[in-house]
């Protein structure tokens, strides 16, 4: 089955907006993708050291309550995520087990860098309380001046390294 | 008339089912504009295909003049939403760090769960390496206290319109105005790069280009945004008032003080684990009518379990100063109540001592008698807070 086109980007960036919007009204708050790995982290942790988890500063509230860490809004959001990224690329016949990378890499290449690039990510959107989606995307929806900040730093980063790291891509 | 906001669910199930449908339209929408191909998004730093920029601005102008037209509408209480607190310097150099890992792995954490959820094994290593990283900077933030300084440091509702002092509507048309003259460039760029490094081909084409279709896309949206506020019937939209923080150890020390001003609240929903002493419960729909029991010029100190519940004085007593306790819960716990490693520099050695004291006192090790346990009225009423996590 040959794959289908991608949509306009402002096509596909209106229903991403209308889908923010709905977020913010039926739960009051934005959407996320980095709070499924922290409360992954914190059960896990919990079911380890749970004193330990329970005074760190990164982990300790979302072990705080009576309430199992993995049942949180956010949670069910990003499981809708995949269930949603799946159907969207199954039906557009984009479903494929491969590895995307440019023409001068090798696949062991890419997919170091995807790991060491993953793990640099986790530590800043631990940092930073969130990613580009709950910080850059629905803070900077709500206009939140800590999200601006930290949307155009992860710009200024990325063209910062873009050089640096090109054999991957071009 | 203000509409119910948030939706009131009638079951945590009901509302937690609202996530997955709206997490299925955000992996949906995401996988449509192509940001499951992490080649697509990288061309973004190489200015080869703006799709990144396009996609993410075209949804923050949808939402923000949604969010902004039905708060200035009078329709939602934009009190209630929950916003980002600030912490500048985290944000600013965990931003930047996360531009950095976004070029190596050409993916970001959303955009990885829709690459992993379309096969892509790239995406699947990039959430092995995010779930690494997340507990690397959990343990790293107990080793270096710099770290923790840096993690903790803020924390105040602050949004741009307040900042500036500028009418909200203005700041949403001058972002819809920046980001519209933006797509026009990102469209000429575009053009300039794809001709530098020749046409990149992305699995699968790209879209034929129709720059005029685009523009008159942004173009509709802008209207859309000038009509809707339009109808602005002149509710104001303001941030939450800002409420000032205070450390968990000063609140400690008025305690201790027997502070007549000071007058504590506990907004936790499920107050089974012992709160601060002293402090009283206290939910959204009785808020009004408890403190306006309270004494003129009371320092009001509220506190959640763990800092991030966001609370407005509105249609609050105005001759009392409110503040919410930083870190909430949790912070009292490990800043007052937990014991204090012995081994501090001369430099936090007061700091260190007033903490072993505090502890002290509050675990009932101290000569002085402690203070009344905290009063419980009836069962933990109204479900009026959902327990909200910080960003994504």
């Amino acid at each position: 089955m040959h794959a289908k086109s991608y949509w306009n980007p402002y096509l596909a960036g209106a229903l991403l907006g209308l889908t923010l919007l709905a977020a913010f009204l039926v739960a009051g708050q934005g959407l996320g993708a980095s709070a499924l790995p922290k409360r992954a982290v914190a059960m896990a942790a919990n079911a380890v050291a749970p004193a330990w988890t329970a005074d760190n500063v990164t982990l300790g509230r979302y072990v705080a309550g009576p309430a199992h860490p993995l049942k949180d809004w956010l949670v069910l959001e990003v499981v809708g995520v995949v269930l949603g990224g799946f159907i969207g690329a199954l039906l557009a016949g984009r479903f494929k087990a491969t590895v995307e990378k440019g023409p001068n890499i090798t696949v062991r290449g890419r997919l170091a860098y995807a790991l060491a690039g993953g793990v640099v990510m986790g530590v800043a959107a631990g940092l930073a309380r969130g990613c580009t989606s709950g910080q850059a995307l629905s803070g900077g929806a709500l206009l939140a001046t800590g999200s601006w900040a930290f949307m155009l730093m992860v710009f200024a980063g990325g063209y910062a390294v873009a050089y640096f790291v090109r054999r991957q891509w071009i | 008339m203000i509409a119910p906001f948030p939706i009131a669910f009638g079951s945590e199930e009901a509302f937690l089912l609202s996530g997955l449908v709206i997490g299925g339209f955000f992996g949906f929408a995401l996988e449509r504009g192509g940001f499951a191909n992490a080649r697509k998004l990288a061309a973004q730093f190489y200015l080869y295909d703006m799709t990144v920029f396009k996609v993410m601005f075209t949804a923050i102008i949808v939402a923000m003049a949604g969010f902004y037209a039905l708060a200035g509408m009078g329709l939602v209480d934009a009190s209630r939403m929950w916003i980002n607190p600030t912490f500048l310097w985290a944000q600013v150099i965990g931003g930047f760090l996360l531009g950095v890992g976004f070029i190596m792995s050409g993916l970001c954490p959303g955009t990885s769960v829709v690459s992993m959820a379309s096969g892509r094994w790239d995406g699947a290593v990039t959430i092995a390496g995010i779930v690494i990283g997340t507990a690397v900077f959990a343990a790293a933030v107990d080793v270096f206290p710099w770290l923790e300084h840096l993690y903790e440091a803020g924390g105040e509702v602050s949004i741009l319109p307040t900042l500036l002092h500028l009418p909200p509507w203005v700041l949403v048309l001058g972002v819809v105005a920046m980001a519209s003259g933006a797509f026009i460039g990102a469209e000429k760029v575009e053009r300039i790069f794809q001709a530098k490094y020749g046409m990149i081909e992305l699995t699968p084409e790209p879209t034929r280009r129709m720059p005029q279709t685009r523009l008159a896309l942004a173009g509709t949206l802008a209207g859309v945004v000038v009509v809707s506020l339009a109808f602005k019937t002149g509710g104001a939209v303001t941030a939450p008032a800002p409420m000032a923080a205070i450390a968990p150890l000063d609140v400690a020390e008025a305690i201790i003080a027997r502070d007549p001003a000071l007058v504590l609240f506990d907004l936790r929903a499920d107050r089974t684990p012992r709160g601060i002493p002293g402090a009283r419960p206290l939910d959204d729909s009785t808020a009004a009518a408890v403190l306006a029991e309270v004494p003129a010029n009371a320092r009001v100190v509220l506190f959640d379990e763990d800092g991030t519940r966001q609370v407005t004085a509105t249609g609050w007593p105005g001759n009392v100063s409110y503040h919410y306790v930083r870190g909430g819960l949790a912070a009292w716990r490990s800043e007052v109540l937990a014991p204090v490693a012995p081994e501090f520099d001369l430099e936090s050695r007061a700091a260190a001592e007033r903490q072993r004291m505090m502890g002290a006192y509050f675990s009932g090790a101290g000569a002085v008698a402690a203070p009344p346990p905290p009063a419980r009225t009836g069962g933990a009423a109204g479900g009026g807070g959902k327990k909200r996590s910080g960003g994504c």
